[in-house]
């Protein structure tokens, strides 16, 4: 990576969306969750990227999109350097949204409230964040007269991420980190939630990580994939895929696309096996 | 439903048998205590009618109650007590506990001082309340506060602490700040418990105050009690009984009510 050393006029080219350049991070106790991650994910107008992070359990995986973010006790990394937009990572901020795997609905928000969350706490008049909290409960696919007033437990699990979605879309946030955010949904929904992220992040024009345990998932939503190793995790592949241009249900059945899926298993079965070995 | 059903082990048995399985065992109570009271003479009776009254002797007593003894008065003056006790025990413990479970050194800095308070048997405040407050109105106060602001402190830092990080996370990455975290997501989710624990330690704090008032009272409904006993009247000791339970029921049941409306996103309200 000697071209590192002599980068391109600042002029020329905007700064990465995100760059690690040798990122580590050990915890207290000695455990090291990552080692030496370095990528760049650049910032090309008019063409947002959505890139699939995939890996085996306990990979670090997570880690990487919670530096990004800025959240403890992962932020700050132990050595290296995170930069988002060509500034280093200082604290978590609205322009890098997360969708959790867990249900993270407010409680006591209505599903209107939920999604105007953000907006209240930039300062937005209450007229204003409900009049486009309403807006986004219809973009997320959900119905505004029958689902605004309702509270999060009277929601099922895919109603709520359509919430977590609109909740930080809504923010039009520069980067979106999502850790197994369709996880703990059935299949159909699922499908259903690919379709909706990958046209609501082009809308947005926002770069999306998406850590996914699902390599159909992965090769789906992603434009690009970063496989990790095992503990300490780093990037050990990166590379592109078809872009989502056709429907989830659709694509993921065509044999080119599962030509792609079976290549990247073999990859990560290779990695697994490999720890297997080694343990 | 068979009698083998009814007595199956943890079987949840439906709402009208469950209430008739309670009135049986009012039922069997009241036999019992109009068993043993019972009797032509007082000498016929197995227990002593200056021991314990006859059903129909409490009841017959309840007029005189009311006018002798002045027993809505004695229901102001107690309920007056816990209510400023306990709302004084409101005002410094909830602040307190909602800056202790947010800022966790502070947390661990209260944490002993906490336990100490909590630890005390709540008899032994009586001696020092009186040493400290005279035996006034005050003594009364702040023995309640005393007795009740370590549990508030204690709990409601709890509820606070127990916010799951994930919605902190959250929060953050929506741009809230460390003022927004604490008031729209730690306050906020932590209400229904600090609710719940208001109401838990209100029923206890009126139970308390009781005794304050065996102890030196010249209004409430210990006194009442206590000069029911003095005067060998057990049957307003006995009525006095029935009317402090009922108050308590009640009052428990408008915090029930109260807790339905304000946190209508909760569905475990009892």
């Amino acid at each position: 990576m000697t071209s590192d050393a002599t980068p391109p006029p600042a002029s020329a080219t905007p700064p990465p969306v995100v760059k690690f350049d040798r990122v580590s991070k050990t915890y207290d106790g000695g455990y090291t969750a990552i080692r030496d991650v370095t990528f760049e994910v650049d910032d090309v107008p008019g063409h947002m990227e959505i890139v699939g992070i995939l890996g085996p359990s306990g990979c670090g995986k997570s880690t990487v999109l919670r530096l990004i973010a800025g959240l403890t006790p992962q932020h700050p990394a132990t050595s290296g350097t995170v930069e988002v937009m060509g500034k280093p990572v200082a604290m978590p901020g609205a322009d890098r949204g997360f969708v959790f795997q867990d249900y993270t609905s407010f409680d006591n928000r209505t599903v209107q409230d939920n999604i105007a969350f953000g907006l209240e706490c930039r300062g937005m008049g209450s007229a204003e964040r409900t009049a486009l909290a309403r807006e986004w409960i219809a973009k997320v696919g959900l119905d505004v007269d029958r689902d605004a007033e309702k509270y999060p437990h009277e929601l099922s699990g895919g109603m709520r991420q359509r919430v977590a979605l609109a909740r930080t879309l809504i923010l039009k946030p520069r980067v979106i980190l999502m850790d197994e955010p369709f996880g703990a949904l059935d299949p159909g929904t699922r499908y259903a939630m690919q379709d909706l992220l990958v046209s609501l992040a082009r809308e947005v024009q926002a770069t999306v990580f998406l850590v996914t345990h699902s390599i159909e998932e992965a090769v789906y939503v992603g434009d690009r994939l970063f496989i990790f190793s095992n503990a300490p995790g780093t990037i050990l592949r990166q590379m592109s895929t078809p872009p989502p241009d056709r429907p989830a249900r659709v694509m993921q059945r065509e044999a080119s696309f599962l030509d792609i899926v079976f290549e990247v298993r073999d990859i990560v079965d290779g990695i697994e096996e490999s720890a297997g070995a080694a343990t | 439903m068979t009698a083998r059903h009814l007595f199956a082990l943890r079987v949840v048995p439906s709402l009208p048998v469950r209430q008739a399985a309670g009135s049986a065992a009012i039922a069997a109570v009241l036999l019992v205590w109009w068993f043993l009271t019972s009797g032509v003479t007082p000498e016929a009776r197995t227990i002593s009618p200056s021991v314990f009254p006859s059903p129909m002797e409490v009841i017959r007593g309840f007029p005189s109650l009311v006018t002798d003894r002045n027993l809505i008065g004695g229901i102001a003056a107690s309920l007056n007590r816990v209510f400023l006790g306990f709302g004084l025990a409101l005002l410094v413990g909830i602040p307190l506990g909602i800056v202790a479970g947010s800022f966790r050194l502070i947390g661990a800095a209260a944490q002993p001082i906490s336990l100490f308070g909590r630890t005390i048997p709540v008899a032994a405040l009586l001696p020092l309340t009186l040493q400290m407050f005279g035996i006034g109105e005050l003594q009364k106060v702040m023995f309640i506060f005393l007795a009740t602001a370590p549990f508030v402190f204690h709990d409601t830092a709890r509820a606070i602490a127990s916010v799951h990080d994930r919605y902190v996370d959250t929060a953050q990455t929506l741009g809230a700040s460390s003022a927004d975290v604490m008031a729209k997501v730690l306050i906020a989710l932590a209400l229904p418990d600090i609710y719940a624990t208001i109401r838990t330690m209100f029923g206890i704090a009126f139970g308390y105050i009781m005794l304050a008032e065996v102890v030196d009272a010249k209004a409430g409904l210990g006194f009442i009690m206590l000069q029911s006993q003095r005067r060998g009247m057990p049957e307003h000791l006995v009525a006095t009984l029935f009317v402090i339970s009922a108050l308590a029921y009640g009052l428990d049941a408008l915090f029930r009510f109260f807790q339905r409306g304000l946190f209508p996103y909760r569905e475990d309200h009892d």
